[in-house]
């Protein structure tokens, strides 16, 4: 019971779905069911600083996953305490309509973990030796998820931007891209429906102009062959989502100038 | 030492972060706002149906800044005893740290559980929605929808963004079809779709700020101008011009030639938004 919120009933389920027939994730000419070859990624739809109370913010739609992004600060500390290096906050959140079942309100592991990835990843590029004793707070909402590793791949992604519109030095900006092993084949950025048959799934960060890895994670088996091609294929998608968030970062820098 | 005290280098941002009150008034003296608009005018709004595939229906709304979205998610549940044939709505309003540098990570502030509980208040006391329209089996099984507005730039007047979402996501609104198994066990075709929900009446919010030195009312206060002022009117009407909520917050008097004028200007801003919901939901 949460006395902080309007509550409905005690107990609801979600209704079991009549039977439907199992589709192919590929057919014969490793076509996917959305169109795509198996190393395409979806359109990326990206635009920053939506948020005017924000330092710095971002909207990114990858295909139907959609996720915004705002940075605040550099800001003081909650706590006032000397630290040498700034700190990096990251929060990703669900929302409650943004998977297939509903999500709660409160911050679940998966989030928590998630949050953490968005640290690891982003850190490495930041200059947070610049900014003593201040805070950088870096808030993620998701508000479609359509793969969960790709939606975190888009948070990545779509953070290193809204960092970038705030203003706040970086070596590089990190673009992020996933993929799915499905039958011991590589799925390049893989929807919800095809990670339900994912043996395992692959997401990495990199920095494209200083050609470095900021974070791997690796979930599921498979052979070391494939898991090293994948990881290849991953840094050809990030050059490619590169490109799209310069062009995004430039252009908002022609609106703020008018 | 000549010291000008108007120097020329003497910014309005700076002029407006010490002397809020001050760089207020001197616009207010002028009949203008410091965002341009007039003392009456209302922001442009903007409404977008459906962009959310994973929710059973969704809106999101924009009134200037302030940007909300609405997600419906829709659940099975036991009826209450005493209503065997009416479902539940259960509104939520989130106040995340993302839509402003104000709110805190944690549970909800104190304003978005105002915010919640009104428009629930609203929802249960003026039947917008026949909850009968969501039995599957009377006295068996109910849909539950919670409906979820996430907010994600906070600039003012979040009742009247956040009720208009939820409006707008109702209306978006398509249940798969159901049935109550033997077994007890709700079964859903999402190939079939129920007839979209009839609401009985489209509430509107329209929200003032009042000050009173000077004496203004302004409608539709940004994130600034509440800031200045705590006393704010909110007005729900629905588009047929019946009164369905007043609300004035806030410690000083307001009088009743004021409370006219804003009673007018809601029926105004309602007749306004009819027409854009009708325009964009078809």
């Amino acid at each position: 019971m949460d006395r902080k919120r309007v509550n409905g009933p005690e107990l609801s389920v979600v209704p079991v779905e009549e039977h439907t027939e199992e589709k192919q994730i590929l057919d014969s000419k490793e076509r996917r069911l959305d169109g795509r070859g198996i190393d395409d990624i979806r359109p990326i739809f990206m635009k920053s600083g939506l948020i005017s109370q924000a330092n710095g913010s971002t909207y990114m739609e990858f295909g139907n996953a959609k996720v915004v992004c705002a940075v605040y600060g550099p800001r003081q500390m909650k706590k006032p305490s000397f630290t040498g290096k700034g700190v990096l906050n990251c929060e990703i959140k669900f929302a409650t309509f943004s998977c297939k079942k509903r999500r709660a309100f409160q911050r679940d592991a998966q989030e928590k973990e998630f949050s953490q990835i968005l640290v690891q990843a982003l850190t490495p590029a930041v200059r947070l030796d610049l900014l003593p004793k201040s805070s950088i707070d870096v808030y993620v909402n998701v508000l479609e998820n359509d793969g969960t590793s790709s939606t975190l791949a888009a948070a990545i992604s779509a953070a290193s931007v809204a960092l970038a519109d705030a203003g706040i030095e970086m070596y590089d900006q990190v673009a992020a891209s996933s993929i799915a092993y499905v039958q011991n084949k590589i799925l390049m950025d893989p929807s919800a429906l095809e990670e339900e048959s994912e043996d395992g799934s692959l997401v990495v960060s990199y920095m494209p102009s200083l050609n470095e890895i900021t974070h791997i994670l690796q979930n599921g088996n498979t052979e070391s062959a494939i898991a090293n091609k994948a990881v290849e294929q991953c840094i050809d998608a990030c050059s490619k989502i590169y490109s799209v968030m310069s062009t995004v970062l430039l252009q908002s820098l022609d609106t703020s100038d008018k | 030492m000549n010291a000008d005290p108007v120097a020329p280098s003497f910014s309005f941002e700076i002029f407006e972060r010490i002397k809020p009150d001050e760089y207020f008034r001197r616009f207010i003296e002028e009949n203008v706002r410091p965002d341009g608009r007039s003392l009456h005018a209302f922001r442009p709004t903007s409404i977008r149906q459906g962009a959310i595939s994973t929710a059973n229906g969704s809106a999101m709304v924009r009134i200037g800044g302030t940007t909300v979205i609405c997600g419906i998610k829709a659940e099975v549940a036991e009826p209450r005893i005493d209503r065997p044939k009416d479902g539940y709505l259960v509104p939520n309003v989130e106040l995340a740290p993302i839509c402003s540098a104000n709110f805190r990570p944690g549970p909800p502030s104190e304003q978005a559980q105002i915010n919640a509980e009104t428009i629930n208040h609203v929802v249960e006391t003026c039947q917008i929605l026949d909850l009968s329209e969501l039995c599957i089996e009377e006295g068996k099984a109910v849909w539950t929808l919670y409906a979820d507005i996430v907010c994600i730039n906070y600039d003012g007047n979040i009742l009247d963004a956040s009720l208009l979402a939820l409006i707008c996501a109702l209306k978006d609104l398509s249940l798969p079809k159901a049935t109550v198994l033997p077994s007890s066990i709700v079964q859903a075709d999402s190939s079939e779709k129920t007839r979209p929900l009839q609401l009985r009446r489209l509430p509107v919010s329209s929200t003032f700020c009042v000050f009173s030195n000077p004496k203004v009312t302004l409608s539709d206060p940004n994130d600034s101008e509440e800031s200045l002022s705590k006393k704010i009117v909110s007005i729900i009407l629905d588009t047929e011009g019946t009164i369905l909520y007043v609300h004035k917050s806030g410690g000083s008097v307001c009088d009743p030639e004021m409370m006219k004028d804003c009673f007018t200007k809601a029926r105004a801003r309602a007749s306004m938004l009819k027409e854009l919901i009708e325009r964009v939901i078809v």
